[in-house]
């Protein structure tokens, strides 16, 4: 068994861990935080995305012990109160329709729209192309991130 | 279809976009899947079969019993002593299967152990040290060697891999092949795809010692019928079973099949008293989980030289893998709707159900529509090349006439409204097709080779379950319905409960825009828990989410229990104000007397008198203010051979594609894609076109990428998403959408089905458009996915995808 030592949405977390214990599973099985999901064991999905030091991982693809030391968000972290305006637009575009996919999604997005506010549509259809949901066809996603982009923008103005 | 003054009191939210405010939790990461429940539960996994065929031997487990943490190991066999084989509905041989395997093993992938321990992790390492003994036995992955004399058989007892073999003919076939000028025939090949939701299957199943009996979590699709066949496995009663769906990760049909694991999971949870979670991992999932069936159609349509279609004949060899609950019910789906939009006189369809040593399979998002629009989408198209007409004009010649609406197909199908021609005047209009046309040869010149490819397809709704019986005898179910409880709370807000599960659709939107107008109030007053809890939801054998039902069935069930609240209220109402009934009108959260508006009373003092002060109800009238209402969709019949209406409503749509393939790397390329559909009436146009546009990009999956694919040796080689290839986001079009609106006479609202559409109509527009891209270098498409490799194969040597 290993300590870890991590910040999660700005708390402090600290636990023992197997070796093998993956990130996905400390946060949905110890840290109790679900809104991370797992989709497809192997990284192809995005369900599992979270933000470690402000970079968007896949935290199936990660050990828990590997995290020691750093600060993730997930997406219960992303709003303390009410909607992100990601959040915002994916419910204004009707960019959710099972859910599961989600919160990668909105992390994804969120990625996107830090270090690209303006994206094409095709940047925006790059930027979550490692993200898949089985539901929307994404055409509804991608015009969220686009009304997200917008909304952002206004409040920076 | 009801007038809607009968259903609405107001017209603010049907019809409208509303957001879904009732999903916030989605976006916040908050919803409850099975996986997120936290009871301190203990694991379980499945030891899996590595080989398609073999007897079962001696499955040791002492060494995973003796590993630290391990708390149960359960065999298949030992499994099957204590329980009920699996029910078949539409084969016609006996086949007998357990939940798992028992005896010998049928595919990869078969769960043979099942082991419990106190986390995943020791789970996975106690799976490695169960030891099992396989006799291999001689594989057949292929319908056409199972179909051989002397095939290995898969079901010993049936004597047959066809387990399923039927002929049903309407109409004067003979007639119409003799006097037909031409007669098409094509051999079509469709492969194994799937949904594949991206929540796997999850289960948590508790045994209450007290009183004997189970509390089970599942992402069951159909709960109603799931609870039946757990406890006809289980051999308990009904009321030992507590079934409860949270919210669930997607379904598209892949989640009707999840009971035979409930089964399991209920027994090792009883022998460790302790609720026990599993949860599917991808691999299983892709492996063993559950597949569209594979299939060879092989058409003939007898035509007139100007095109008009006499009368078609299928014989439909489906490779139904080794699931007996499922085998056969592709067949009759793709029989049900075989003449498509048109008007076709006669028919024939032979149909075969082929056990392999494939994976099970379950329905699929459109259920051998696909398949059966594809095949006669593609068909039209090669009959219009072949008599020298526009493969538009062909379709205008045979289209089913908004004027003989309602109209019976020559199985028994209704189909009950639509404006076909002009769904694809439309389509053709939106799309550019005279100018793709037009610059076709251009662009070839400079060696871009575009095409333009239709299909017309119909998207029934609400199937009359009763069909998968149709060759085997009496149904154990009939019809379709759904029940719901509608109440109106302490301060006059609502709460709704449904029967039916939400898979993903937004049901709870809906719902509340419904009932929000039926009682004058907004939809943030309307509360829905899409969660079905068997112990307060009111259901039925039929509850669940599939056969695109929820605006037919489910949304009846509410109206028809809003309807009764609505009228007790009003009685309470006219006691109140001392007015009669029949002069009080719905306003704004209350109840006024439309003689003298300025006498009012709010829906939360009526609420206070039917639940706190109820001296003062009016005589007869019991206190409280909430409703169960069932309703089913009257014009289901049984369903027998010589009149087969299994599909209550009927939506249709044209999807009018131009791609792009690139004759260097294969790769097909979309320039342009028109949807125009008609699902009658829309209850909310956001959820619509996320249903449309989510379909059809199914049907891209299936088109272009998806394929399970198998060795010689039955293993199954595509067991990731790195090579089960699923549809992302940069690779697909900005689907254009126009909508039309023929109102469903059938149902209560005037609205048909919208969940499949896409799923059924894309794969032949596709293909049609790869076609006529390729037509230069005459390559003909007669088999799905389209993959690059098979492009380029075909543009180089065999001519035919």
């Amino acid at each position: 068994m290993h300590t870890i030592k991590l910040k999660i949405n700005g708390k402090d977390y600290e636990d023992e861990v197997e070796p093998r214990l993956l990130l996905v599973h400390y946060l949905r099985d110890k840290a109790h935080l679900t809104g991370t999901h797992v989709g497809c064991d192997t990284g192809h999905c995005g369900a599992c995305t979270v933000f470690l030091n402000g970079k968007p991982v896949k935290s199936c693809n990660m050990l828990a012990v590997q995290a020691n030391g750093v600060e993730l968000t997930t997406i219960e972290g992303l709003a303390r109160d009410g909607l992100h305006p990601i959040q915002d637009a994916f419910l204004d575009k009707f960019a959710i329709q099972c859910g599961y996919c989600t919160p990668g999604m909105v992390l994804s997005a969120l990625a996107l729209l830090q270090s690209n506010p303006k994206p094409t549509e095709v940047e925006i259809r790059e930027a979550i192309e490692g993200n898949i949901c089985m539901c929307t066809g994404y055409q509804q996603i991608v015009d969220a991130i686009a009304h997200a982009a917008e909304l952002m923008g206004q409040s920076r103005r | 279809m009801l007038n809607f003054d009968e259903i609405f009191v107001t017209r603010n939210w049907f019809g409208k976009p509303v957001r879904r405010n009732a999903d916030t939790r989605f976006v916040k990461g908050e919803g409850s899947y099975v996986d997120d429940l936290n009871m301190d539960c203990v694991y379980a996994g499945y030891v899996r079969s590595p080989h398609a065929h073999a007897r079962l031997g001696r499955i040791d487990t002492s060494k995973a019993e003796a590993l630290k943490g391990v708390l149960a190991v359960l065999t298949g066999p030992e499994v099957a002593a204590v329980t009920q084989p699996v029910g078949a509905r539409a084969i016609t041989r006996p086949a007998r299967q357990h939940v798992m395997a028992t005896g010998k093993v049928r595919y990869v992938g078969e769960p043979v152990a099942i082991v419990v321990a106190e986390d995943r992790y020791i789970v996975e390492d106690a799976l490695d040290l169960v030891e099992v003994e396989y006799e291999p036995l001689p594989v057949v992955v292929e319908l056409e060697d199972a179909m051989k004399e002397g095939a290995p058989l898969i079901f010993e007892e049936a004597g047959s891999n066809v387990l399923l073999h039927d002929t049903l003919t309407h109409g004067d076939i003979e007639g119409a092949f003799r006097e037909a000028d031409v007669v098409m025939k094509e051999q079509f090949r469709v492969q194994r795809y799937s949904s594949t939701p991206l929540e796997n299957w999850a289960i948590i199943a508790k045994h209450d010692k007290g009183n004997d009996s189970y509390v089970v979590w599942a992402n069951d699709q159909q709960p109603g019928r799931s609870i039946t066949n757990v406890c006809n496995a289980l051999g308990i009663a009904t009321n030992k079973l507590r079934l409860i769906v949270p919210d669930s990760g997607g379904g598209f049909g892949i989640k009707l099949a999840l009971w035979p694991y409930i089964v399991s999971q209920c027994l090792v949870a009883r022998k460790v008293d302790k609720p026990v979670k599993w949860i599917q991992t991808r691999r299983e999932h892709l492996m063993a989980g559950t597949h569209t069936p594979d299939c060879i159609v092989d058409l003939e349509l007898a035509l007139k030289r100007d095109g008009k279609v006499l009368g078609l004949r299928i014989r439909d060899r489906q490779n139904d893998g080794s699931f007996v609950h499922t085998a056969g019910i592709y067949n009759l789906i793709k029989f049900a709707n075989m003449v498509g939009c048109y008007d076709i006189k006669a028919t024939q369809a032979e149909m075969m159900s082929i056990v392999t040593n494939k994976a099970p399979t379950v329905q699929n998002r459109g259920v051998g529509k696909p398949v059966m629009i594809f095949v006669l989408e593609r068909l039209m198209h090669r009959a219009a090349l072949q008599l020298g007409l526009d493969p538009a004009e062909i379709r205008f010649r045979n289209f089913v006439q908004p004027e003989q609406m309602p109209h019976t197909t020559p199985s028994g199908e209704i189909y009950e409204s639509g404006n076909y021609p002009e769904c694809l005047r439309k389509a053709i209009s939106q799309v550019g097709y005279q100018e793709v046309k037009a610059q076709q040869e251009t662009l070839r010149r400079q060696g871009t080779y575009v095409g333009v490819g239709l299909s017309a397809s119909i998207e029934p709704g609400t199937s009359n379950l009763g069909y998968y019986y149709t060759s085997r005898g009496t149904p154990e179910y009939m019809g379709n319905a759904e029940g719901a409880i509608v109440s109106m709370d302490y301060d006059g807000n609502v709460n709704v409960l449904l029967g039916s599960v939400d898979e993903g659709q937004g049901h709870a939107t809906s719902t509340a825009q419904v009932v929000a107008d039926m009682l004058a109030i907004t939809p943030d007053r309307v509360s829905m828990n899409t969660h079905m809890d068997s112990l307060v939801s009111p259901f039925l054998g039929h509850s669940g989410c599939y056969a695109n039902r929820f605006n037919d069935v489910d949304l009846g069930a509410v109206i028809m229990a809003t309807k009764k609240v609505r009228d007790k209220i009003l009685k309470i109402a006219a006691h109140m104000l001392g007015a009669p009934v029949g002069e009080l009108r719905l306003r704004e959260g209350g109840v006024c007397w439309t003689k003298d508006e300025g006498k009012s009373v709010s829906f939360k003092d009526i609420a206070t008198v039917a639940y706190k002060q109820i001296l003062l109800l009016p005589e007869g009238v019991e206190p409280g203010l909430k409703e169960v209402a069932y309703y089913k969709n009257d014009i289901a019949k049984l369903p027998n051979k010589e009149n087969f209406n299994v599909q209550m409503t009927h939506s249709n749509s044209v999807h009018a594609v131009v791609v792009e393939v690139d004759v260097e790397s294969g790769m097909v390329r979309f320039r342009k894609y028109v949807i125009v559909h008609d699902c009658g009436r829309q209850i909310n146009p956001g959820i619509v076109d996320g249903m449309a546009i989510g379909s059809t990009v199914h049907g891209i999956g299936a088109v272009l990428l998806e394929e399970f694919v198998y060795d010689e040796n039955g293993q199954i080689l595509t067991t990731s998403f790195m090579d089960y290839l699923k549809p992302l986001a940069l690779g697909l079009p900005r689907f254009e959408l126009s909508h039309m609106e023929s109102p469903c006479p059938t149902s209560l609202l005037g609205t048909k089905a919208v969940g499949e559409g896409g799923a059924i109509g894309s794969l032949a527009a596709i293909a049609n458009a790869v076609e006529d891209a390729l037509a230069p270098f005459g390559v003909k498409v007669t088999s799905l996915p389209i993959t690059p490799e098979k492009v380029l194969r075909a543009i180089r040597e065999t001519k035919v995808i």
